[in-house]
């Protein structure tokens, strides 16, 4: 059940919904597709004195830009985006990300923007707490941290587990901010903060407006695996996003991007394991050796009651597995 | 009359376009006018004294129009199970002590859903902590804190022991003693729940000295009696009303608290009051299944001859007794029923834990059990180089054999199973196939059996179950069953077998069902006998009405009862068809010449007969029924050895049911089954810490989706035959399915990987862990073989 005790107002452009932000202060929450949103509220997360609410607002078709890059508005439904003809043609591990999520019902709610600025997840923070572990923990604005009861740091090991996330990080996407003091643009990672009290590098008045995609590059391939246990209507217990290029001579690697979500407070980029990629011809030897190295270097953290152990043996298995397809799709030139 | 027209057919569910089309109206889809919404306090701690409660604030607060704690009500105790040995022990709100996370403590109704949360928070609650204990084995230990004594008449060493079971057949130290081969092995499971989809609901109205209600249960009858004696009124005061059921899975029997208090809070108001709860309270604070840890020890000659076999189980039994009691008691028949075992010794204890209270989940500990047994016997197989059919077939039970418990397995058909699941599983070519020469690839296939076997109608209250059919002027019928249609389809099967017995069609029988004012008792859809037993009572309902018709149309077309057939709503002369009567002349000659009897007929049915003994959970002694159902199942799955993660493929069904009155619902059960079983092997665990619940929802609690559903294929194994007129056996198919596939699945798993598993659920983790294990084991013999042994 949801106590419906707060204001609603829905706003007709972005703008208005920013400066109604910026009016309302901190007891103001947006509403776009509602699928983080509602559950949060259920679990009294949050609990806001007014919605502001984007329902009102259309978002822009997918379109080519003049430097060949992909924008996409932040209120694209997911479903959209996974089905948009540029997007699956030009960008299909974005497609295949946002196809991930959730289950057709949520993918025609949810929009790209809410997607990735979702709260972060564990067993005990998402639930409500009224007799449940009747004490709040930190990021509930109390004093413990019921999955990990040694942690005295003040901190919250929550982790954020967007599938779409670590696609565009891998793409290299950028984001377009919008804020009381205009726009701003940001890569898709410094979205994000590293801190499960404050996920997001968000301002207060601030949102997402657009996500901005380059061109892939050519000889170029990509991989991407959410690992499930049932295949569907779940979050990920880990989310790899791998894009590769190939130097002129078809063999050996130009470019790396990999980057790895639902395992920490943010998605991560494994700049050691891109290093030890690039320059080195990709063949099997080299990924079996890179993978479980770059996992080990993940430092997951054990959520949902899945270990640590078993983290990193699935993402080193699924990030070979990851690599190697994205090395097969740019020898190949196949999507 | 040979050939039947109804029974035995698949037609379309009675309630199918109801549900499909959105018009079936489940309890919380009732509505009177002034309802009251109902919320319940809960306890937030596993184990702690109450101190003080105080609710004048709460009752202050507009809009709030009652409040109740214990001390508003008449203090009647129940339980899932009440004797003499095990009286009820549950209050229906706690007194001075709660015993696990989210127990019942107060109840409020209020003029809306924020006014009754408001109100929850207003009432204080003063709690002393007490120590609390989670896992079965460490509650055991003397010293640990006590949540209630043990059971008087338990003479054992253990603390927090709520009841225990002793039962022995043969001797099975000497059995032992006999053996070739003995082994004993250890497993458990993981706390799992039913996952029904629709909310328990609760609607309540006292209005004129009669509480009406409608609620989301699997036996109106059962519910009826137990909120009777709780408000201590007379059962003719209650009256549970039908409403459609979505899914109860054996999670909605007995009487729960919100039930109690819905009423409590409508007699006090005079109000309407609905009581809905939430998918988080059902997941942290209802009744789950029980973990069973199950200690095996069996003992066989070298042909694989089964010679002796003793069964420890230990159940973690929450924090009430719950059916505790009974499933402890159960593991020993799913023990005791497919193999021909000459000595057995069996001990289940039930184990107090701050745990939710338990509940039956469909197969009642059988899943557990059998997994247990068929993994133990596909390792004994191997040990002994027989391959798992033989072994199965050499032990299998026939026809006519008596069991432990005085039962007769009459047409069991076993054997026939366990030959037709090997012979159409192609199981010999396949068994071992990837592990003598592993396929290229990460990917394994294995495929391992198991089989089981179920009980119907076993006697519980309320023990039988009447049908009343009542004829209309034009030929058609109304039948008045207690029996519930939970989904499984009983007002469908009903409607065929009145249909076969009176030869109208389905669309001329209307059912009314399952109103404890307006239709006969029954035994309700909860003890896997409804086909059978309230089946036969219908069967012997129509037969009853339909021998008056033929009585009154042979009186008045002046021939002999056994001269005349019944077809298509006529009766006729064999010999003459053009001599005939239509039920609407036979009906209104009835009503002419009968002094108005307008053609009612009375059926009534009872597993056993009338035997007096109800078994005793204690010692087990006392029949149990005349029907047991035998199958085997068959699993294919493949596992990824790099990942660890394993998938059903394809299942196997051989199951001798008897006599399948509608062939499609036993096809829907059984696919039901596979998919819970798969659920068990694979995803669903409730994740607990300290009592609290860490998954409440269908996020984390993960139940498969359509998409993890395997090829599902079945054969029947008919022992039974039906003819009208007759009394007709049919055998349990409803929740005996879950149990053998569970096995076969582990046995499969086992049979792609080499890795064995002694618990549930079958992750992914755990699977890795077993090939990491087998490598390093392989590895060190390796080094074992090339090193000199050392001086």
């Amino acid at each position: 059940m949801i106590l419906l005790d707060f204001g609603y107002e829905r706003a007709a452009t972005l703008q208005q919904a920013a400066a109604w932000l910026a009016r309302l202060g901190d007891g103001a929450h947006v509403l776009a597709g509602g699928t983080d949103l509602l559950p949060s509220l259920r679990a009294e997360l949050v609990s806001p004195g007014v919605l502001v609410g984007l329902s009102g607002i259309e978002p822009e078709p997918p379109r080519l830009t003049a430097d060949g890059s992909i924008r996409i508005d932040a209120l694209t439904r997911l479903s959209s985006l996974a089905h948009a003809g540029l997007v699956r043609e030009k960008l299909p591990m974005l497609a295949d990300s946002a196809l991930a999520v959730g289950s057709n019902q949520i993918r025609e709610m949810a929009t790209l923007g809410g997607n990735l600025c979702q709260e972060t997840r564990c067993l005990y923070l998402n639930q409500r707490h009224d007799y449940q572990f009747a004490a709040p923990c930190f990021k509930r604005g109390g004093d413990c941290c019921h999955p990990f009861p040694r942690n005295d740091r003040q901190t919250c090991w929550s982790v954020h587990m967007s599938d779409i996330a670590p696609a565009l990080i891998a793409l290299g996407a950028e984001l377009e901010i919008l804020g009381g003091a205009g726009m701003r643009r940001i890569g898709a990672a410094e979205l994000y903060t590293g801190s499960g009290l404050q996920p997001l590098s968000l301002g207060r008045a601030e949102l997402v407006r657009a996500v901005i995609v380059p061109p892939p590059p050519p000889r170029s391939g990509w991989g991407f695996h959410k690992s499930t246990v049932r295949g569907g209507l779940e979050f990920g217990m880990a989310v790899i996003a791998v894009s590769l290029q190939l130097a002129e001579d078809g063999a050996s690697c130009c470019g790396a991007r990999i980057a790895v979500g639902a395992v920490r407070e943010r998605p991560l980029r494994l700049e050691s394991a891109e290093r030890a990629l690039v320059g080195a011809r990709l063949d099997d030897e080299r990924l079996a050796r890179v993978a479980p190295d770059a996992a080990k270097a993940l430092n997951p953290l054990p959520h949902h009651g899945f270990t640590r152990r078993h983290l990193l043996d699935n993402v080193a298995v699924y990030l070979r597995r990851a690599l190697a397809q994205a090395a097969e799709r740019a020898r190949t030139g196949r999507a | 009359m040979s050939e039947l027209s109804y029974v035995g057919k698949s037609f379309r569910r009675k309630d199918g376009p109801d549900k499909v089309t959105g018009k079936a109206m489940y309890a919380q889809d009732v509505k009177l006018a002034n309802t009251l919404i109902g919320r319940i306090l809960r306890s937030p701690h596993p184990h702690a004294r109450i101190v003080r409660i105080d609710t004048a604030r709460a009752r202050a607060l507009p809009g709030v129009k009652a409040v109740i704690t214990v001390e508003d009500t008449k203090g009647i105790k129940h339980g899932f199970v009440e004797t003499p040995r095990y009286p009820p022990d549950q209050e229906v709100l706690a007194r001075g002590k709660v015993v696990h996370v989210g127990e019942e403590i107060a109840a409020v109704a209020a003029v809306d859903q924020l006014t009754a949360q408001r109100a929850l928070e207003l009432i204080e609650i003063e709690y002393q902590p007490l120590p609390a204990v989670f896992e079965p084995e460490e509650a055991m230990q003397p010293g640990a804190p006590e949540i209630h004594r043990s059971h008087p008449k338990y003479e054992g060493p253990h603390a927090n022991i709520g009841g225990n079971t002793e039962t022995a057949w043969g001797d099975v130290e000497k059995g032992f003693a006999e053996s070739d081969y003995v082994r004993e092995d250890r497993f458990e499971c993981q706390l799992r729940t039913h996952g029904y989809l629709e909310p328990q609901a609760t609607l309540a109205h006292w209005e004129n000295d009669k509480l009406n209600v409608w609620t989301s249960s699997m036996g109106s009858f059962v519910k009826r009696a137990k909120l009777a004696k709780t408000l201590d009124l007379p059962y003719s005061s209650v009256r549970i009303h039908k409403t459609y059921v979505g899914g109860t899975f054996g999670g909605k029997i007995d009487l729960y608290s919100h039930e109690y208090c819905a009423a409590r809070l409508s007699m006090i108001t005079g109000r309407p009051v609905q009581v809905v709860a939430s998918r988080e309270e059902i997941f942290s604070a209802y009744r789950h299944a029980q973990p069973l840890i199950l200690e095996i020890k069996t003992g066989v000659k070298k042909d694989g001859t089964l010679v002796a076999q003793r069964i420890r189980a230990i159940n973690n039994a929450g924090a009430y007794r719950g059916s505790g009691v009974v499933v402890i008691f159960l593991a020993w028949g799913f023990t005791m029923i497919p193999y021909r075992i000459p000595n057995l010794k069996y001990e289940g204890l039930s184990v107090y834990t701050n745990h939710t209270v338990r509940a039956p989940q469909r197969g009642h500990g059988a899943p557990k059990v059998r997994l247990a047994i068929e993994s133990q016997l596909d390792m004994i197989a191997e040990a002994l180089g027989i391959d798992p059919i033989a072994i199965r077939l050499r032990n299998a039970r026939g026809p006519g054999e008596r069991l432990p418990n005085g039962d007769d397995t009459h047409n069991c058909g076993l054997s026939d199973c366990i030959r037709l699941a090997a012979e159409r599983s192609g199981f010999l070519d396949k068994f071992g196939r990837d592990r003598k020469s592993p396929p290229s690839g990460t990917i394994r296939r294995g495929i391992g059996i198991g089989v089981s076997a179920y009980m119907g109608g076993t006697l519980i209250y309320p023990n039988g179950s009447g049908v009343i059919v009542k004829m209309n002027d034009d030929g058609s019928a109304v039948v008045l069953t207690g029996a519930i249609d939970i989904g499984q389809g009983s007002e469908t099967v009903i409607s065929q077998i009145v249909a076969e017995e009176l030869s109208i069609g389905m669309d001329d029988v209307r059912i009314i069902s399952s109103d404890t004012d307006t239709t006969p008792q029954d035994i309700g859809a909860w003890i896997s006998g409804m086909t059978y037993v309230t089946g036969n009572a219908a069967r012997q309902a129509a037969s009853n009405a339909r021998d008056k018709l033929l009585q009154v149309a042979a009186e008045k077309m002046g021939v002999t009862v056994d001269q005349l057939v019944l077809k298509d709503k006529i009766v006729c002369h064999r010999l003459d068809p053009e001599r005939r009567m239509t039920y609407r002349e036979v009906i209104a000659h009835s009503v002419a010449t009968r002094r108005g009897d307008t053609v009612i007929g009375e059926g009534y049915w009872r597993t056993m007969r009338d035997e007096a003994n109800h078994p005793s959970l204690a010692t087990t002694k006392g029949r149990w029924t005349e029907n047991y159902a035998f199958s085997t199942q068959v699993a294919e799955v493949e596992v990824d050895i790099e990942t660890g993660e394993a998938r059903l493929v394809k299942a196997l069904t051989v199951h001798d049911c008897g006599f399948p009155i509608n062939p499609a619902l036993v096809k829907g059960q059984i696919d039901g089954q596979i998919s819970m079983a798969l659920g068990h092997a694979f995803m669903e665990e409730v994740i607990t810490k300290d009592g609290y619940t860490l998954n409440p929802n269908w996020l984390d609690y993960r139940m498969p989706t359509i998409h993890n559903m395997a090829i599902s294929e079945d054969v029947d194994v008919i022992t039974e035959q039906y003819r009208v007129g007759q009394p007709y056996r049919s055998k349990e198919v409803g929740e005996g399915l879950v149990s053998g596939i569970l096995a076969a699945i582990a046995n499969a798993v086992y049979d792609a990987t080499g890795v064995r598993l002694h618990s549930t659920p079958f992750t992914a983790e755990k699977i890795l862990g077993g090939l990491k294990r087998l490598q390093y084991q392989a590895k060190t013999a390796r080094q074992a073989k090339t090193e000199p042994v050392r001086a």
